[in-house]
């Protein structure tokens, strides 16, 4: 068992804690809004780690926390043995060559006034990675690398389709040559054939340069396709963590089988009329005690209500946070 | 007698580009009671058939051929006052986008009975409210009483969804035309919105025409299905065949490149390659061409036809009978 | 499928398509128009030297108040001097106080926004608090009071043009940078470690300036217009300088004996004015629709 690459203990991001000037002027407490709650987990080199949720179960801001674009509030993350909470603006500055990450919207992902050449050309020399006349050659070279033709490079990102852009996306992050990415929902915004593209080039991409991925979704089949290990986040808090077998073969949180069961399925045959999971997710501003799930939870008990249920392994590797996941059925 | 008979429906646009064929040559017959749906990818055409069939394509595009029967009529040639006493209440749609489909300005309650007292299905105001608090309870809001004087800020985006299928509902139409309807929400409320709909359709005898890019939504929802690539129904036929043997290789690349939940681990998808094709100048011939690993000179010229090439199953490819399971994986060896 | 009968209670024809695409007239004639009259007026004014039938300042007491005619197309002042030279002369001072009083405030504007969007905090209090203060006072109100401080002449108005003029760029940046700041391509350029300014003057103001142009446009109409305004009050140009404005202000008292001393300058006001708004609204409208 290799040293995990990223290692997250404890991390936390609460929005709106200080509170603002007239709740401290009247004495009122201001109530945080816990984005994500106590969060730990590891991913080992090479592999790809997703991270599933629906909205406001706080993955963005868990992804980007781990670039510190969102700065958390607490917590550790250990990447490759330094824990980037204690850098300094200049050393994190070094780090950000290692760690990148990709973006949902390809529409706005791109500085629309740059051609993709000048995009590509200000990474490469702001970290100094190719001299002035290297530059263009290593730009065909990501250009080939994501699947672009050479002469997109003197075009501006008006003249190319979504899944292009992501392509282009892609290509910005691999620029810097770093060693970890995180791919915030880069599927969600694109058609399907085009999905299909983009998630067979993250995976040669990770075979041939040795990347290892962070891979954030809200569509189950897509983390099925891609990863090796799953988290299911609702309500900013990991509630079942297990490998893909783990998590799709034999779930134990109710709320990851009610996804897997309200995902629809592109089979006639298996029609259901009950709807998975009755009720709308909680508001994050003012989240249920205990355990987050218990008010659409069948299982709900008393101490569900009351207690938030600690994380348990019922597997090796397979971390379950739940009071009743025994009686769950599969 | 179908609901509604959509022959022919041609819906062009002009822009600096060219003018685009949105809509071309689109042909299908929907029959009372049934949810036959239209899938496709974006700038497939599905939504701007909806919005011909509806009167509603944005200026300077126009419905530019063919005729879309409603109860004798044909809705193209109606001017907007006679589609105008149509809309909302013979025909009623839901977008994609509910929480912008609402005013932030007005009630929920005053909304969902717009309709009503326009289209005078209710006469009186305190009419009008009983019925939406009917209309509320039955689409799964609960305590419709008191909700009714909330805005739509208060409401989440499912909760604004079933808001607006209450509205859709009010004035008792045949027929409904849904786009998109849940692609804009979670999956458990997008799960519980659909069973909604599903319900709402076989308890009323509706018509339910959903437009998607989901394949399983299609699966788990429609009866009857088209497929739409570049403005045109590529296949139509009903939704157990479709899955079960599909008769273009667009509906076979687009099942191949749809990650399944369940099924082997290890399969790899296949892309399909390429992209859709730019509308203001689209490829000679058959439109998929560029993209299908079956493409003959055949393909290339002419213009293939809708044809029923099974009992009931209707496709566009003149080489559908050479397609195979394994055909995309052939051709990326 | 299956045949019903088509009853088509309108038989209208339907409408060529070819006759449904508007034609580049109608979709720019605005802005060529603008541009049109602007480059005439433009170019007039640079070869005002080369054009002007006669020296603007130079004085003929035998031929004052001529009608215009042949010899004068615009006639001639109380002082003899020939009016068409003066709006000629006129309209190169005029544009380029238009102009200037327009860049610098923007320039100002642009930067003190775009600090305290970016920054946001102590700076965006401090920065909008002052732009705050410099709103609350009405734009020639302002203007008239800068100028009584510093007393009348040309450096005074463009000091006092640009101190009142800049803070609603400021306004307009601050807000467009709220927005530009979220989007993913400036979080990128964080997460690729780009330093402030970078971020700032690659990736954010290139992105903002759109409204501003647009604004600036219709401000260069206002400014030109305070000119003249100030030139009439006495505030601005001195005699016998030729400026749209004081030539306006010295022509009062002859409006009804020498209708063509006030109105022809009058007139110039209005037709770049005119054109200026053509011009503003139609690089407006292309630039929307770029996207």
């Amino acid at each position: 068992m290799s040293e995990p690459l990223l290692d997250v203990r404890g991390l936390s991001k609460h929005f709106g804690s200080t509170g603002g000037l007239v709740q401290r002027l009247t004495g009122r407490a201001a109530t945080p809004l816990i984005a994500v709650d106590d969060v730990s987990f590891s991913i080992t080199k090479g592999e790809i780690f997703s991270l599933v949720g629906e909205s406001g179960s706080g993955k963005t801001t868990l992804g980007r926390s781990l670039l510190r674009l969102v700065e958390p509030t607490a917590g550790q993350i250990v990447f490759d043995g330094t824990d980037l909470m204690r850098l300094d603006p200049a050393a994190l500055r070094a780090v950000r060559r290692q760690v990148q990450m990709i973006f949902q919207d390809p529409y706005s992902a791109l500085n629309p006034r740059l051609t993709i050449r000048e995009t590509l050309a200000e990474v490469l020399r702001v970290h100094a990675i190719r001299p002035a006349d290297r530059i263009d050659a290593r730009i065909a070279e990501l250009l080939s690398l994501v699947g672009l033709p050479a002469d997109a490079a003197d075009r501006t990102p008006r003249h190319f389709s979504g899944g292009q852009r992501q392509r282009i996306g892609i290509a910005r992050a691999l620029a810097v040559e770093p060693r970890f990415i995180v791919a915030d929902e880069p599927v969600s915004a694109v058609d399907v054939s085009v999905q299909a593209q983009i998630m067979n080039l993250l995976l040669d991409l990770r075979d041939r340069l040795g990347l290892t991925l962070m891979f954030i979704a809200h569509d189950l089949s897509v983390v099925r396709y891609l990863s090796d290990r799953v988290g299911v986040m609702y309500l900013g808090r990991i509630v079942e963590l297990g490998t893909r077998t783990q998590i799709f073969a034999a779930p134990r949180h109710p709320y990851t089988q009610a996804l897997l069961r309200a995902a629809p399925r592109p089979d006639p045959a298996r029609r259901t009329t009950q709807a998975a999971i009755r009720g709308e997710p909680p508001s994050p501003l003012n989240p249920p005690k205990g355990c987050h799930f218990h008010t659409r939870c069948a299982l709900a008990t008393d101490i569900c209500r009351t207690v938030a249920p600690p994380p348990e392994t019922v597997a090796p590797g397979h971390v379950v946070r739940c009071h009743h996941h025994a009686l769950a059925p599969v | 007698m179908p609901i509604l008979d959509v022959q022919h429906l041609t819906t062009q646009i002009p822009t600096a580009r060219g003018i685009l064929t949105v809509v071309d040559d689109v042909s299908f017959a929907v029959e009372a009671g049934e949810c036959f749906g239209l899938v496709g990818e974006s700038g497939s055409g599905k939504s701007m058939t909806v919005k011909s069939i509806l009167g509603l394509v944005p200026a300077p595009g126009r419905v530019t051929g063919g005729a879309v029967i409603h109860d004798g009529t044909d809705l193209t040639r109606l001017p907007q006052k006679a589609m105008n006493r149509i809309r909302g209440s013979a025909i009623a749609a839901i977008v994609q986008d509910a929480a912008s489909a609402l005013n932030p300005v007005l009630r929920i309650g005053h909304q969902v009975a717009e309709a009503m007292l326009e289209h005078g299905i209710a006469r009186t105001r305190a009419e009008a409210r009983a019925r939406v608090i009917d209309l509320m309870a039955k689409v799964g809001i609960p305590a419709p009483g008191a909700r009714i004087d909330d805005y739509p800020h208060q409401f989440s985006g499912g909760m604004c969804q079933r808001v607006v299928i209450a509205a859709a509902l009010s004035c008792n139409p045949g027929l409904i035309l849904a786009d998109e309807p849940t692609t804009a929400l979670d999956v458990t409320i997008q799960d519980q919105i659909l069973k909604l709909l599903v319900a709402l359709q076989q308890d009323l005898g509706l018509s339910l025409i959903l437009v998607t890019h989901d394949m399983g939504v299609v699966a788990q929802t429609c009866q009857r299905v088209a497929v739409m690539y570049a403005g045109q129904i590529v296949e139509m036929v009903a939704t157990p065949e479709l899955f079960r043997q599909p008769r273009h290789p667009y509906t076979m690349g687009l099942l191949n490149c749809v990650p399944r939940i369940d099924g082997p681990e290890t399969a790899r998808l296949t892309p399909i390659p390429g992209a859709p094709p730019d509308l203001a100048h689209p490829p000679a011939g058959c439109r998929f061409h560029p993209r299908c690993p079956l493409a003959t000179d055949a393909c290339r010229a002419g213009r293939p036809a809708l044809t029923e090439v099974a009992p009931g199953h209707f496709s566009r490819c003149i080489r559908q009978d050479a397609l195979t399971a394994d055909m995309w994986e052939a051709a990326h060896v | 499928m299956t045949e019903a009968a088509i009853v088509a209670p309108s038989d209208r024809p339907r409408p060529e398509l070819a006759a449904m695409r508007p034609s580049v007239w109608r979709r720019h004639g605005g802005l060529i128009t603008g541009a049109g009259i602007l480059a005439l007026i433009l170019l007039a004014s640079i070869f005002a030297n080369y054009l002007s039938p006669y020296d603007p300042l130079q004085q003929n007491l035998r031929n004052t108040m001529q009608l215009p005619g042949w010899d004068h197309p615009f006639g001639t002042d109380n002082f003899g001097r020939d009016i068409f030279s003066r709006v000629l002369h006129a309209a190169k001072l005029d544009l380029m106080i238009g102009f200037l009083c327009v860049l610098f405030p923007w320039i100002l504007g642009s930067v003190l926004g775009g600090i305290a969007g970016y920054f946001g905090g102590i700076a965006d209090t401090i920065i909008m608090r002052v732009v705050d203060t410099f709103s609350a006072f009405p734009f020639l109100v302002m203007v008239i009071g800068i100028i009584a401080i510093l007393g009348p002449g040309l450096i005074s108005m463009y000091i006092a043009l640009t101190l009142a003029g800049w803070s609603m760029y400021a306004r307009i940046v601050r807000a467009e940078v709220l927005v530009v700041k979220k989007a993913e391509y400036v979080l990128a350029a964080r997460a690729l470690g780009f330093g402030h300014g970078r971020i700032m003057f690659r990736h954010i103001l290139p992105n903002v300036i759109t409204p501003t142009i647009i604004f600036a446009m219709t401000d260069i109409v206002l400014v030109i217009l305070s000119t003249t305004s100030l030139s009439f009050l006495g505030l601005g140009v001195r005699p016998p300088t030729a400026e749209w404005g004081i030539m306006i202000s010295e022509a009062r008292g002859f409006i009804l004996t020498a209708w063509w001393m006030v109105t022809l300058p009058g007139l110039a006001i209005v037709l770049v004015g005119l054109a200026l708004s053509l011009f503003g609204d139609g690089v407006a409208k292309w630039l929307r629709e770029r996207g």
